[in-house]
């Protein structure tokens, strides 16, 4: 039963003596240097595992982008793609056992879930901010642990609002408000007109956390505050549940249920005439050969998240990381990797090719054409720069992952919008908030 | 259907029969209410497997029909993603997984029915016991060991671990059809001055055969559906299984496939389904021997 | 203990052997009995046990994803037991599984007496009724999202146009409706699978205790109470358990179609426990919620376990 080929055996072995050793004697023998040198170990192989493509061209792009990273440098690389939700479980048994894949893009805090298990990737992120930056703020959030950089940001894919311009017109708005006051007003206007809106209140880890915590924090609540203390019972947050007790009702009828797909669908299908998505929606009718879906592509608009009482930008995103684990037999080789895939001529057409699902977490790609090529997709340009990080006003970590993950401010706006006491919500979400922040 | 109860009339013309009315009323309108809730979400999946995307989210027309079939979907799926090799996968683990266990049984199941070592009741109690655990939070200390043992992303782990929800099932059913099995054979066999072993080989398996086909089907079943360790356990493409390799693959960020989604589902039920048409008298006769005293 | 073990289950009278002979085959049984448990021990003891043992252990520490955790005791439970999500998971658990268990076996028993009734094309629909039981879970579960879906469900599509109702239905959005949803899409999946076992079951009852109900004068419901069901006893009871174990430890279905919303009403302690471990990171807070679930299957097993036991032993009495 136990007979194992040699490759097997060699995989074992290095899981069980932490690679970290090898590692940290290669990188020794290699101090980084203002020029970043990273010469990939002789013989490396690396192994990527990315979330699936939320639209086609980023997939394409980045395959392209790895091929000619192949060519430049000889080391081969496999790309193995899933479903970004199903990263998660892949990853946590990564950083767990010390084996698996050498990058993981991840998204959101994971990786400071586990900062231990992760490669420094100062370097290779100084370097890139010196060339390119300086990185958003958010991006400083997600990358860095402490001094030390674990991951290198990727970019974050922007979370606007989608709406219908006619729909809008016809609700007597000329322009997306830029207020929540007028945000509520054109809400229950659309739903007088039977254009309603929609947006997830279900577990929808993308979606629902998306546009949850910017009214969070368009009112001025917060989970937590500069010290990591739980500030979720406040007058601020208590202001943002009586909003959502005026805005839920004017949603279409299901949205308690809704995943990150459901509105997807309804938008597509004419259901709906608002709701916040990245720009999949978009692509999907835009390269929809049916040309009914083609005139929603026509007629569609987005718009930033429009300014709470607090006065500023508090939009959430989705934000991607890349992540090199400290198992890697070829540190160098990874780091060089993701050094490559943030070069312009790499990262401007990889952006180019998602048309602009991945906003970028360094101030140079502003100037990237895809902002411009067309208007509907500017408003996610500065995505990275107006979002706040999870877990907002604290520091990222465990706390605010599981905070997350266990969807509490989800959960805290969905009982609000459906008929429970505010202080009681929030009571609720306070308990819960001070398990994991402590 | 009108046919078919001329004909039951015809076979079946016993006097003590209810009369047809009744037995409409008692069996046929129930059965028909059964099959058609049962076999509904197939038919919707065939539907969805053959629609065009223009076509699922349309206000307009019958949601029940297609109007314009295509087979796009299927064509993805076997073409343009790694389909066919999930599916071979799904087999290859999910036949070794049952054979393995099988063995693993039956020799099991004869020594705790057969045998009665001391302790037997204990270790039979102990194998049911197993049953006690739930995956969803096995698999990590477990992915621990599988990759310990060298074998993350093969498909020997899933072959390894399977065992674990499959053994207890198998041995239980098992041993509840060795006990139909007339001690008088073996202990005639033993005078004979036959071991053991050969006992089982030739007395006792032949004898066993509708319990191992449905304890086997039974096993297999399980295997094909596994989700959680199939997912943990495998990153690479190409080694997946079905189920996971649907879901990994086919749903884009908030994008889902639906339509080549049902066709993976519906083609990845297929083998199963042919075996189970094939066995299902077995599988009957299997578990009744099960619980039979 | 000891009563089962005395109790030989054969009906056969054993031939007496000489004790030379029997002290020797004794010898050998132990022996070959431990020889012929190996292959399942090992696998069983090496990918069951040891990690079961590391997931209770992990459920007294505070193990986060990627860091080993701190024995802390209890303190995980003593949380847990005040947690309103956790107590909200504790019900729903409870009220799934008896529910949908309940259904299951009424309807499984009900499609089992009618597939055991004289119908035309028996092979045929016997297999197809076991449809439901071989689709992988998880994308029988994607086709009743669809099913269910707020907006393109074919249900509400079909009543409306019946004129049945004027709106779609929120068959996952409404706490009531999305638990019984899903305890639907449950029962759908399960019932085939009893049905069949039940039927298996049925197939052993010999005719001549019916002629017998019969010449005495039984009424069809009376043969069915009075000698269906008792001899049918021993297969329920194990079924069952299967059945409540499967159930009470369900994990695709609630996860593809809710992921445990409305606000947490179809949450089951397996997907709370996933939640917990894995997109949340606290790994002995989720073995705790998981670990937490064995005392209730624990309690499920001995009961059908010795449940099974006297049954089989009130039947030896009976015959």
């Amino acid at each position: 039963m136990k007979r194992f080929t040699r490759r097997d055996f060699l995989m074992a072995g290095a899981g069980i003596a932490a690679g970290a050793t090898v590692a940290d004697s290669v990188l020794g023998a290699q101090p980084a240097a203002a020029e970043l040198a990273l010469k990939p170990e002789p013989g490396a192989t690396l192994r990527v595992l990315r979330w699936k493509r939320f639209v086609q061209g980023d997939e394409d792009q980045w395959m392209a982008n790895t091929k000619l990273f192949t060519r430049a440098t000889g080391v081969e690389v496999r790309v193995d793609n899933e479903n970004w939700e199903d990263i998660r479980p892949k990853a946590a048994v990564a950083a767990n056992v010390g084996n698996g894949p050498d990058i993981i893009l991840s998204t959101n805090d994971d990786s400071h879930q586990y900062p231990d298990s992760l490669l420094d990737v100062s370097d290779v992120c100084e370097y890139l901010g010196k060339k390119y930056g300086p990185w958003y703020p958010s991006a400083l959030a997600y990358g860095k642990s402490g001094n030390r950089w674990i991951a290198v940001p990727l970019g974050c894919g922007g979370n606007c609002m989608n709406y219908r311009a006619s729909h809008i017109k016809a609700a007597g708005f000329n322009e997306f408000p830029k207020d929540t006051a007028g945000f509520l007003k054109l809400c229950q206007a659309l739903k007088k007109n039977g254009t309603p809106p929609g947006f997830a209140l279900g577990n929808a880890t993308g979606d629902a956390n998306g546009w949850c915590h910017w009214l969070l924090w368009a009112f001025g609540g917060r989970m937590v505050d500069e010290n990591n203390k739980v500030a979720i019972n406040s007058k601020e947050t208590a202001a943002a549940l009586e909003y959502v007790k005026q805005l839920y009702p004017t949603f279409v009828q299901g949205t308690l249920s809704w995943l990150d797909s459901n509105n997807n669908k309804a938008f597509l299908s004419g259901d709906i005439s608002l709701t916040n998505n990245g720009i999949s929606i978009y692509y999907a009718a835009k390269n929809s050969p049916d040309p009914k879906v083609k005139a929603i592509a026509a007629d569609m608009q987005h718009a930033n998240f429009p300014i709470g009482p607090i006065g500023r930008s508090t939009e959430s995103a989705l934000f991607f990381t890349s992540v090199i684990f400290k198992y890697t037999k070829y540190p160098n080789a990874a780091k060089n990797y993701l050094r490559f895939m943030m070069e312009k001529e790499q990262y401007e057409p990889w952006q180019q090719a998602a048309i602009g699902f991945v906003a970028q977490p360094l101030t140079a790609y502003e100037s990237n054409p895809i902002w411009t090529a067309d208007p509907k997709h500017t408003p996610f340009k500065l995505s990275c720069k107006n979002m706040l990080p999870n877990g907002y006003a604290g520091k990222l970590g465990t706390a605010s992952a599981a905070c997350m993950a266990d969807f509490i401010v989800v959960n805290m706006i969905a009982e609000a919008a459906t008929g429970t006491p505010t202080q009681e919500a929030m009571k609720k979400a306070e308990r819960r908030a001070q398990r994991y922040y402590r | 259907m009108s046919a078919a109860t001329k004909d039951l009339q015809q076979t079946h013309g016993m006097g003590y029969l209810v009369s047809l009315p009744r037995r409409v009323v008692t069996v046929y309108i129930p059965l028909v209410v059964f099959l058609v809730v049962l076999l509904f979400p197939f038919y919707w999946m065939a539907v969805t497997a053959i629609k065009p995307n223009a076509e699922l989210l349309s206000r307009e027309g019958n949601p029940f029909w297609v109007i314009h079939p295509t087979f796009d979907h299927f064509s993805r799926l076997l073409f343009r993603t790694a389909y066919p090799s999930w599916m071979w996968n799904t087999v290859l683990i999910s036949v070794i997984a049952t054979f393995v266990s099988l063995a693993a049984s039956v020799l099991a199941a004869y020594a705790i029915e057969r045998l009665r070592f001391q302790g037997s009741r204990q270790v039979g109690m102990a194998i049911f016991l197993a049953y006690l655990i739930p995956p969803s939070i096995l698999f990590i200390p477990l992915a621990t060991m599988v990759f310990q043992l060298g074998m993350f992303d093969s498909k020997l782990a899933l072959i390894l671990t399977y065992p674990t929800f499959l053994i207890p099932f198998c041995t239980w059913l098992l041993m509840g059809y060795f006990r139909t099995i007339p001690f008088e054979l073996e202990e005639c066999a033993l005078i004979d001055g036959a071991t053991r072993w050969q006992i089982l080989i030739k007395i006792i398996l032949p004898l066993a055969v509708p319990g191992l086909i449905s304890a086997g089907i039974f096993a297999f079943t399980l295997s094909w559906n596994e989700f959680i360790y199939a997912l943990t356990f495998i990153s690479s493409s190409e080694n997946k299984t079905v189920p996971v390799g649907v879901i990994t693959e086919l749903v884009e960020g908030d994008v889902y496939h639906w339509g080549a989604l049902m066709a993976g589902a519906l083609l990845g039920s297929l083998p199963v389904a042919v075996m189970y048409s094939f066995f299902v008298e077995y599988y009957v006769a299997g578990m009744t021997g099960a619980v039979k005293e | 203990m000891n009563a089962p073990q005395t109790q030989v289950i054969t009906g056969s009278a054993r031939v007496p052997v000489e004790p030379a002979r029997l002290a020797r085959l004794f010898d050998n049984r132990n022996f070959l009995g431990f020889l012929f448990m190996l292959p399942a021990a090992l696998l069983l003891l090496m990918f069951l046990t040891y990690p079961l043992g590391l997931g209770v252990y992990l459920g007294f520490t505070d193990a986060k994803v990627g860091r080993a955790g701190e024995w802390i005791g209890i303190e995980n439970y003593q949380y847990l037991v005040t947690d309103s999500v956790f107590q909200l998971a504790v019900w729903n658990t409870f009220l799934y599984t008896t529910i949908a268990s309940v259904v299951k076996f009424a309807l499984g028993l009900w499609l089992a007496l009618l597939l055991n009734d004289r119908i035309p094309f028996k092979a045929f629909i016997r297999a197809i009724v076991l449809l439901p039981f071989i689709v992988p879970t998880v994308l029988s579960a994607i086709a009743f999202w669809w099913i269910y879906d707020a907006q393109f469900s074919v249900i509400s599509w079909m009543l409306t146009r019946l004129g049945i109702i004027d709106t779609y239905i929120n068959f996952l959005g409404d706490p009531i409706l999305a638990r019984m949803s899903v305890i639907i899409a449950n029962v759908w999946r399960g019932v085939p699978f009893i049905a069949i076992c039940l039927l298996a079951g049925l197939q052993t009852i010999s005719p001549s205790l019916y002629e017998a109900a019969s010449i005495d004068g039984a009424t069809a419901f009376q043969k069915f109470w009075h000698v269906t069901l008792p001899m049918l006893t021993p297969i329920i009871a194990v079924v069952m358990t299967f059945s409540v174990l499967f159930t009470f430890t369900d994990f695709q279905l609630i996860w593809v179609l809710t992921r445990g919303g409305p606000i947490n009403t179809t949450h089951l302690m397996a997907t709370l426990s996933f939640q917990r471990a894995i997109p949340g990171g606290a790994l002995g807070e989720g073995a705790a919620i998981a670990t937490a679930m064995i005392p209730f299957l624990l309690s499920a097993i001995l009961f059908s376990y010795f449940g099974l036991q006297r049954r089989k032993w009130q039947q030896g009495t009976k015959d």
